[in-house]
C-alpha cells in the first residue's frame, strides 16, 4: 500500500497549484463569474497550451493519455478556485463519452481538436423531466434520408455557453443515440439560465438537420457506452469537489486566526471549532472515498460502488461545507468580494450534475447486490 | 390550551372592516416583486403612503400604546392584521423599518417622556422609517466591541465611524444606532444609543454588493449599506436610554431582535412550495417518487415546529409570561431550518430550485431567492453559535445564576 502521489502526479498538483493561484486569483474569478461563457480566450489558449485538455485523451489522439488519477490531481486544484468553465465538460466527461462510443474515424476527426482546445465539447443529457436515467430522455432524433432531425429541449446543460461542439442523447428508432452537432448549427438555441447557479443553460433544437457521419458509435446502442464514460468522468467531478472543499477548510483556519471578536481569535471558541471540523470531515470522507474510486477504474476494477459512493459523499459534502464555512465567516461570507459565495454557488450548480447524492445512493443498492441490478 | 385562532363575532367583524379597508386603502400600482431588491422607489413610495394610511387607523404598530399613535389592541386583533396583510402579499410594517420595529418597544421600556413623545408618534403613524445600526467592521457577534464614537461638545454629541449591513433599499429618515460614548470607559459601560436623522451632513450611504440583502424575514429590505459617519453632529437630547447605559438599553433591543418578541404569518414560501408539488410542471409530477414526498413530509414538520415556537413567543410575550431562553431558540431554529429546508427543497425539485428563469424558475423564482436567503439569514441578529451561547446562559448552564432576558414592555 502506498497512498501517495506519484512523481507526476505531485508534479501536475504543484504547476496546477501556482497558475491557479495566480491566473485564476479571486479577482479573476469575480470577473468570469459575470460573463455567460464562464471563460476568456486568453485564459483559455493558455490552458489549452498548458496541456489539461488532453489529458484523459490517448497520444494517438493527441492527448497525453494519462491515468484518471493523474488527470484527478488537476481537477482537485481547479475546484480550489473554484476555477469555472467547459473544462471538465469537454476536456473529461466529453473526451471520455467519445472514447466508449465513437468509431475510430470519428476519434481521429474529433478527439486531437478537444486535446489542443480548439473543440470545446458540452454533453446535452438531461431535460425538463430532469434525473440522469434512460427513462429521462424522451428528445428524439428521427431519421429523414441521410440525416437525423433533432428536436426539442435539452436542459439544465453545463457549459453549452462557451461550446463549440454539442454531445445530444436522443431516442431514435432502435434505441438511444448519441449525435455530435455544432453548437451554432441552424435552429439551436443556447440560453444560459439565471438565479444561484453557473454555467446552466437551455438548449433548445428546432428541426436541426445532423448528417449520419455524426451519429457517435451505433444508432440505438449509446447509453452504455455513455454510463460507462461516466463512471469515469464522475469520480474526477468528484475530485474537483475535494479541492473545493480542502479550500473552503483552509479559508476558514485562517479566517478563524485572523478574525478576532471578544479579544480572541475566533477559532478559540468550540462552537467555531465545531464548524471547521464538520468541513475536515466532509473533506476527508470525500477525499478517500474518491482516491479509492479512481484507484480501482485505474487499475481496472470493478468500481461501480466506489464511485456511487465518492459522489454522493462528494455532493453533499461540497454543499455542506459552504453551509459550515458561513457559519464561520457570518456577515462577511456574503459579501461577494470575499470569494466564498463563489464556492456556495458552485457547490448548488454541481450538486444534481451527474446525479445527485440520492440518485447515486440508489444505485448503490444494486452495486452491492442488496436489490437485483 | 387552545390553539384554534377562531374567530370570535366581535374578531370576525375586525376581520372584515380591515378586509373591507385594505382593499380601499392599498394605492394602486403596489406590485410585489418577488425578490426584495426588485422594489423600485414607487413602489415603496406606494408601500410607505399604505404606511401612513394604517398609522392613520393606529394600524401600523397595533399593539403599541394608542397615547403614542399605536393601537393598543389585543393579541387577537394584532393577529388578525398580520394575517390579512399577509393575504394581501404585504407584512406589517408594509415596507423594512427594522428601526422602528425594534426602537420603538425600546424606547417605550428606555426613553424619557420626551423621547417617547417625540419618536414614538412618528414611528407609530408611519412618518418615518427607521434603520437600525449596530454592527461593525470589527464588531459582529461582540456588539460591546463597537468602535464608533459619540464625543460630547456643547450641545452635540459629534459621531465619527462606520456601520455596515444596514437597511434597506431607498434610504431612510433615521437611524436608530449604537455607538462609544465613553472611550476610555469600561465595556459594557461605555455605550449610548441616539436617533439620529439621517439628513445631517457628514453621513454616507455606500450600498454592499451581497448574496441577498434578505434574512430578516417579514419585509424585505432590498439592498444593505455601509454607512460612514464623519464628524456628525447630533443634537445631545438625541440620546435615549441615558448616557453609557447603552448596554442595559441594548438587552431590550435585542431580545426583540433575537426573536423575543415572535413573528405571527410566516412560511409563505412553504406553504407555496407544498401547493407547488401537487401540480405537474413541464410534463411531471415532483412527487411521484418515494422519496420526494417523504423528503416533504420531513421539510413541513420542520417549518411546523419553527411556527409554532413562532407563535409560542409571541403569545408569551404579549401576555407577559415570564421568559428565559425561548427568543434564541426560536431565532436557532429559524436559521437552521431555514437552511434545511432550502436543501430539502433543493432535493425535492432539482436544479429547478437554483433558476429565476421566466420559464422554469418555481413561484416566479421565490425558491431560488429562498435558496440565497437561507445563507444570508445565518448571520444577521446574531449567529447560530451567539443563540447557543444566549440559550445555554439562560437556562444556566455551567454557571450559577440564570442570566436575566430582556425586558419587553
Amino acid at each position: 500500500m502506498d497512498l501517495s502521489l506519484t512523481e507526476t502526479q505531485q508534479l501536475i498538483q504543484d504547476s496546477t497549484r501556482d497558475f491557479v493561484r495566480n491566473d485564476f486569483a479571486k479577482e479573476i474569478l469575480l470577473d468570469l463569474d459575470e460573463m455567460p461563457a464562464l471563460m476568456t480566450s486568453e485564459l483559455w489558449t493558455k490552458v489549452s497550451q498548458l496541456g489539461w485538455m488532453g489529458m484523459a485523451i490517448p497520444e494517438e489522439y493527441g492527448g497525453t493519455g494519462n491515468t484518471l488519477t493523474d488527470v484527478a490531481v488537476l481537477y482537485e486544484e481547479l475546484g480550489r478556485g473554484p476555477v469555472p468553465g467547459p473544462l471538465f465538460s469537454s476536456g473529461v466527461l466529453g473526451a471520455l463519452i467519445l472514447l466508449k462510443t465513437a468509431n475510430s474515424s470519428q476519434k481521429e476527426a474529433w478527439l486531437p481538436g478537444i486535446a489542443d482546445g480548439s473543440r470545446i465539447l458540452a454533453v446535452a443529457a438531461t431535460e425538463k423531466h430532469y434525473g440522469w436515467s434512460p427513462a429521462h430522455i424522451a428528445m428524439t432524433a428521427r431519421r429523414n434520408g441521410e440525416d437525423y432531425v433533432l428536436d426539442g429541449t435539452k436542459l439544465f446543460v453545463h457549459d453549452a455557453a462557451s461550446a463549440t461542439d454539442l454531445l445530444v442523447l436522443a431516442k431514435s428508432e432502435s434505441g438511444i443515440s448519441l449525435l455530435r452537432v455544432d453548437a451554432n448549427a441552424d435552429g439551436i438555441a443556447i440560453r444560459v439560465l439565471p438565479g444561484f447557479l453557473s454555467g446552466v443553460t437551455e438548449v433548445t433544437f428546432e428541426n436541426v438537420r445532423v448528417p449520419s457521419s455524426d451519429l457517435v458509435g451505433i444508432e440505438g446502442a449509446a447509453w452504455a457506452g455513455y454510463d460507462a464514460a461516466l463512471q469515469s468522468a464522475i469520480p474526477v467531478l468528484c475530485a474537483y469537489k475535494v479541492g473545493a472543499c480542502q479550500a473552503l477548510f483552509e479559508l476558514c483556519v485562517d479566517y478563524s486566526k485572523e478574525r478576532t471578536q471578544f479579544g480572541q481569535p475566533i477559532g478559540k471558541f468550540q462552537r467555531v471549532q465545531d464548524h471547521i471540523i464538520h468541513i475536515v470531515n466532509y473533506l476527508d470522507a470525500a477525499r478517500w472515498t474518491t482516491n479509492e474510486a479512481l484507484w480501482k477504474l485505474d487499475t481496472g476494477q470493478d468500481a461501480a460502488s466506489s464511485v456511487h459512493m465518492a459522489k454522493a459523499l462528494s455532493s453533499d459534502g461540497y454543499l455542506r461545507s459552504c453551509d459550515f464555512a458561513h457559519e464561520v465567516h457570518a456577515g462577511i461570507g456574503v459579501m461577494r468580494e470575499y470569494g466564498l459565495t463563489l464556492h456556495t454557488k458552485m457547490s448548488r450548480s454541481l450538486y444534481h450534475c451527474l446525479g445527485a447524492p440520492k440518485f447515486h445512493r440508489k444505485r448503490m443498492e444494486g452495486a452491492l447486490g442488496l436489490v437485483q441490478a | 390550551m387552545d390553539f384554534a385562532i377562531e374567530d370570535s363575532a366581535e374578531q370576525s367583524t375586525f376581520r372584515e372592516e380591515v378586509r373591507v379597508w385594505l382593499k380601499e386603502n392599498i394605492p394602486e400600482g403596489t406590485e410585489f416583486p418577488v425578490d426584495p431588491g426588485d422594489l423600485t422607489l414607487e413602489q415603496y413610495e406606494h408601500r410607505r403612503e399604505l404606511g401612513r394610511r394604517l398609522g392613520d387607523q393606529s394600524w401600523l404598530y397595533p399593539n403599541m400604546p394608542t397615547k403614542y399613535g399605536g393601537g393598543d389592541l389585543p393579541v387577537e386583533k394584532v393577529v388578525i392584521l398580520h394575517e390579512e396583510m399577509g393575504r394581501a402579499g404585504l407584512s406589517l410594517p408594509p415596507y423594512y423599518d427594522a428601526g422602528g420595529r425594534m426602537a420603538a418597544p425600546t424606547i417605550l421600556v428606555w426613553g424619557s417622556e420626551e423621547h417617547k413623545d417625540r419618536f414614538l408618534p412618528e414611528i407609530c403613524k408611519g412618518r418615518v422609517r427607521s434603520w437600525q445600526l449596530l454592527t461593525e467592521p470589527g464588531a459582529g457577534s461582540d456588539l460591546a466591541g463597537i468602535k464608533m464614537t459619540a464625543i460630547r461638545d456643547g450641545k452635540d454629541y459629534v459621531l465619527n465611524g462606520q456601520k455596515i449591513f444596514v437597511g434597506s433599499s431607498h434610504g431612510a429618515e433615521q437611524s436608530w444606532t449604537v455607538v462609544v460614548t465613553d472611550p476610555e470607559g469600561k465595556r459594557h459601560h461605555n455605550l449610548s444609543w441616539f436617533m439620529i436623522p439621517m439628513d445631517l451632513p457628514g453621513i454616507t450611504v455606500v450600498p454592499m454588493n451581497l448574496l441577498t440583502a434578505g434574512g430578516e424575514g417579514g419585509s424585505g429590505c432590498g439592498v444593505k449599506n455601509t454607512i460612514f459617519f464623519d464628524d456628525v453632529r447630533v443634537p445631545a437630547e438625541n440620546l435615549v436610554g441615558g448616557e453609557n447605559n447603552g448596554w442595559k438599553v441594548a438587552t431590550t433591543h435585542l431580545e426583540m431582535e433575537h426573536g423575543g418578541a415572535g413573528r405571527l404569518g410566516e412560511r409563505g414560501v412553504i406553504k407555496e412550495f407544498i401547493d407547488y408539488c401537487q401540480d405537474e410542471h413541464h410534463g411531471h409530477n415532483l412527487l411521484e417518487s418515494a422519496e420526494a414526498r417523504e423528503t416533504l413530509v420531513d421539510l413541513y414538520i420542520e417549518s411546523e415546529v419553527t411556527r409554532l415556537f413562532a407563535i409560542r413567543n409571541y403569545w408569551m410575550a404579549h401576555n407577559n409570561h415570564p421568559r428565559s431562553y425561548e427568543g434564541s431558540q426560536y431565532s436557532l431554529r429559524r436559521k437552521l431550518s431555514g437552511l434545511d429546508i432550502a436543501e430539502k427543497i433543493l432535493e425535492i425539485a432539482g436544479p429547478y430550485a437554483l433558476t429565476n428563469d421566466e420559464q422554469y424558475g418555481p413561484l416566479k423564482g421565490a425558491l431560488e431567492l429562498y435558496g440565497r436567503e437561507a445563507i444570508t439569514a445565518l448571520h444577521p441578529g446574531a449567529t447560530t453559535d451567539i443563540q447557543r451561547v444566549i440559550m445555554s446562559r439562560r437556562i444556566g448552564i455551567g454557571r450559577q445564576d440564570r442570566e436575566k432576558v430582556g425586558a419587553l414592555r
